[in-house]
């Protein structure tokens, strides 16, 4: 009987987990807009809404940018990993990092400052 | 206008466990029937509950205002009073420090020529002629006849003449104002202007009194001028983000520290006109008369004081890099980033180590 009960406060405690990874994670959305930094240099700032291709330069090497559906993807790259690729689609989150090519797309959210100065 | 005010007093993990705990009371109520068993496990849960709550953070109080020619944005994590406190601060500072204002306090000292100070026009005067000398006349607050000559304060935009120029910059200089005590007395045509430093003074004062009400974290952000009392409730870092001078409502860079801090931009891009193909920004040299440095863009002062990063941000931008540089050096008592016209960045050693997503130069000592 008393092995019963245990589970239960188990059970309830997965479900309190749960609930609370729900609650403090769910908060992220999509940006609008993805940063292009290359060499730690802002050099685009992309608006996700408008559909494009971008090609980005570092010496001889090159990656090309892809906007489409509100997405921002690295659709072909002249480094040999081809990470940045493997990365795919996306809209939020973690950077899209090409190391080779010191290149990376950043996304805006709310919470990237809390102020801006100028 | 009137502020707007959002309310948001609790989170949607606050209601969660708000239900949570309603729930939890009536299950244990109903719970008493089925013996000691039920009742341990039930105690279980609240405890549970009670150790998670611990975890919501509250949401702060915030407020969107016009004052000072600008939009203010208010964050306080602490009261609704507190709140009205600072919005009645900002306003009331606002009518009495407005130069451009003609029923302000202020314009009232500059038509008469002569006035008796008291409370904050006295503080505020006294501090700009100690920061005027401390930057050797870089940050000078007589400078409102040449902003007026330009046509700034009204939007008549006007490229003086030399002669002109030649009329109006004897006017110009602290050595017109004559302090003798609380009592002010200034030379034929001179006129003070707290434009440089009363968004400053306003913010550092908004702080000090939410500090004595015994609040603990706030974010103010009034226009080219942000302010941050203690720590974020969630125990992060302040991120304040520097507005890129060639597209202001993007960040070029990011400032991240701990703790209370006040933050200046000075831009040449956040006011300017262009007459025959020239732009004009509104940060004047007051020994020429014209436009200071034409190849800084900004620059940013971190400092502990609101008043003092006001000041020094238009001083320094006045100075150029390398004269700001060298003033750097002889002071402790703040840090800078300058972002010039071809976008590259100078950090000062302090805030280099909370500065990220650009790249920069730190300047030593």
């Amino acid at each position: 009987m008393k092995t019963r009960y245990w589970i239960l406060i188990f059970a309830l405690i997965v479900v309190i987990c749960a609930v609370l990874t729900v609650c403090f994670f769910s908060e992220t959305s999509a940006s609008e807009q993805a940063y292009v930094y290359s060499d730690g240099a802002l050099t685009m700032t992309l608006d996700l809404k408008e559909n494009g291709e971008y090609r980005v330069r570092f010496g001889e090497d090159w990656n090309i940018i892809t906007v489409k559906d509100g997405k921002v993807a690295v659709t072909s790259a002249s480094c040999p990993s081809q990470d940045c690729v493997k990365h795919g689609f996306s809209d939020r989150g973690a950077p899209i990092v090409c190391l080779p090519n010191r290149l990376t797309i950043e996304f805006s959210s709310d919470a990237s400052y809390d102020a801006l100065i100028g | 206008m009137r502020p707007v005010y959002s309310n948001t007093h609790l989170s949607n993990c606050q209601i969660l466990f708000d239900s949570f705990f309603r729930f939890c009371y009536t299950f244990f109520k109903i719970s008493f029937e089925f013996g000691d068993l039920m009742k341990k496990l039930m105690i279980c849960i609240v405890l549970i509950a009670l150790l998670l709550t611990g975890c919501s953070v509250s949401e702060p109080e915030e407020a969107d205002l016009y004052a000072m020619d600008t939009l203010m944005k208010i964050k306080i994590w602490g009261e609704h009073e507190d709140l009205v406190l600072v919005t009645d601060e900002i306003h009331r500072l606002d009518l009495l420090l407005s130069a451009a204002d003609s029923g302000s306090l202020l314009s009232q000292i500059n038509l008469s020529g002569s006035a008796e100070l008291s409370g904050d026009i006295l503080t505020l005067t006294q501090d700009a002629l100690s920061l005027s000398e401390k930057t050797g006349g870089a940050f000078d607050p007589t400078v409102y006849p040449l902003v007026r000559l330009w046509g700034f304060p009204d939007d008549a935009y006007h490229v003086p003449t030399q002669e002109e120029l030649d009329e109006t910059l004897p006017l110009v200089g602290t050595e017109h104002i004559h302090m003798d005590g609380s009592s002010i007395t200034l030379d034929k045509g001179t006129m003070l202007d707290f434009g440089a430093i009363a968004k400053g003074y306003a913010a550092q004062q908004c702080v000090n009194l939410l500090e004595e009400n015994g609040v603990e974290a706030a974010l103010l952000s009034l226009g080219g001028n942000v302010q941050t009392l203690g720590t974020k409730p969630d125990g992060t870092a302040w991120n304040i983000g520097i507005a890129d001078p060639d597209n202001p409502s993007q960040a070029i860079a990011q400032l991240s520290f701990f703790g209370s801090k006040a933050l200046v931009t000075s831009g040449g891009y956040q006011r300017f006109f262009e007459f025959n193909g020239v732009s004009y920004h509104h940060i004047l040299d007051p020994k020429t008369g014209m436009p200071a440095d034409q190849t800084l863009a900004s620059v940013t002062i971190l400092c502990d004081n609101g008043e003092v990063a006001d000041a020094y941000s238009t001083a320094l931008f006045v100075m150029g890099l390398e004269e700001a540089t060298e003033f750097w050096k002889t002071q402790n008592d703040f840090d800078a980033v300058f972002i010039m016209k071809d976008r590259t960045i100078y950090a000062t050693e302090g805030c280099a180590e909370l500065l990220s997503g650009c790249e920069f130069t730190v300047i030593k000592r």
